[in-house]
């Protein structure tokens, strides 16, 4: 074993050896600023959260800004309507880079029950999603757990690279390339339509 | 259907046509063309001062296609009477009850929303739940339960925010 007295010598004088790289993600995973945008009754669940019980201040989570300017984990936490849509996008565009998703509830993780015409089917379909969360509502905890995912994931993150490789590289995360699909990959029968829909009644009278 | 209802409503109007409704309640009705009349004898005569609700029932492919629903409450007399309007599939007008009601204002944009009616001299039939520029009614049977293309609102306004910005200097 090699001596450490070097280092030990540094930490005395106040320094610490580390990657740039680590520093960094260090600081952002450990002060992630949540931008909750609760849509409908998960949001409930979001305050919770928030709240002494559950206390997500325990990892660093908990200064909820209503800010998007002030924020860099946007939850969303609820139905996701298309008439709301432009309006999340918009949200998570005013959030400044670097900038995580969680999608929190199976309604905004993939429409959840609300398979109809003003919901998006998730909201993968205008935003990158990081984590989703399952669950209706998913409990405190397991949204707890999405964030020490996300605060895993932030750790193998490469920041140094990033900022290094200059404003002309542009990061597609977020570039709303995505759009939605209704439902290809799923066959509809006129099993599926409603049942006082005429087209689903059959001919012989069944 | 207590009598006395019954009594009221024969006294405000001259050949009520009541029908059967399958919750008691006193339904008559009414032609299109005598619905704003007998609104206002039910409000003036009868006592029934507040319209409640006004909604429609489409009943695709049956003809006449849509019967719109106007509810009236009486405080005084602490009973309601519903009237119901039989409207063709492909004419679906009614005369607005605003000026009687103007409580009636949303409930008849919620209506032209979701079944189409429209209701003449309403003045500012806008959209009311369904976002400006909605191609579609979706509370008729015949629209589909996942929509017709339900992203284009917001595609139309992604695009278009693109082009803003990439001319943007
Ligand atoms: S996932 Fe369930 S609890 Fe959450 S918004 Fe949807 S319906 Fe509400």
């Amino acid at each position: 074993m090699g001596s450490l007295k070097p280092a030990d010598e540094a930490m005395d004088a106040g320094f610490l050896a580390t990657r740039v790289d680590a520093l960094i993600n260090w600081g952002r995973k450990n002060s992630l600023w949540p931008m909750p945008l609760g849509l409908s009754c998960c949001g409930i669940e979001l305050m919770a959260m928030i709240g002494p019980k559950f206390d997500i201040s325990r990892f660093g989570a908990e200064a909820a800004r209503f800010s998007p300017r002030q924020a860099d984990l946007l939850i969303v936490a609820g139905t996701l309507t298309w008439k709301m849509a432009h309006a999340a996008r918009t949200i998570y565009d005013q959030m400044p880079e670097p900038k995580w998703v969680i999608a929190m509830g199976v309604c905004s993780s993939s429409g959840g029950m609300y398979d109809s015409y003003a919901v998006v089917q998730g909201v993968d379909s205008i935003l990158p999603v990081d984590v989703y969360v399952p669950g209706c509502p998913p409990r405190p905890d397991a949204v707890i757990d999405a964030i020490l995912k996300l605060q895993k994931r932030i750790e193998r993150e490469s920041p140094l690279k990033d900022i290094l490789s200059g404003p002309d590289e542009v990061d597609e995360r977020g570039s709303g390339q995505l759009t939605y699909q209704p439902n290809r990959a799923v066959e509809r029968t006129a099993g599926d339509l409603h049942p006082h829909d005429p087209r689903a009644s059959r001919e012989d009278g069944a | 259907m207590s009598a006395t209802t019954r009594q009221r409503l024969e006294r405000a109007l001259e050949g009520a046509r009541f029908v059967e409704s399958r919750d008691g309640m006193p339904t008559l009705e009414v032609e299109r063309e005598q619905l704003i009349a007998t609104l206002r004898k039910l409000r003036d005569e009868a006592g029934f001062t507040s319209l409640t609700f006004v909604t429609a029932i489409d009943r695709y492919p049956k003809e006449p296609r849509l019967t719109v629903h106007h509810q009236l409450l009486s405080i005084e007399h602490c009973d309601r009477v519903r009237l119901q309007t039989e409207l063709p599939g492909e004419d679906e007008r009614l005369p607005s009850c605003r000026e009687l009601f103007p409580g009636a204002s949303f409930m008849e944009r919620e209506c032209f929303d979701m079944f189409g009616i429209q209701f003449d001299g309403h003045g500012d039939l806008r959209r009311l739940l369904m976002p400006p520029g909605y191609l579609h009614h979706p509370l008729r049977k015949d629209f589909p339960h996942h929509g017709i293309e339900p992203d284009r609102l917001y595609r139309e306004w992604d695009r278009d925010r693109r082009q803003a910005s990439e001319c943007a200097p």
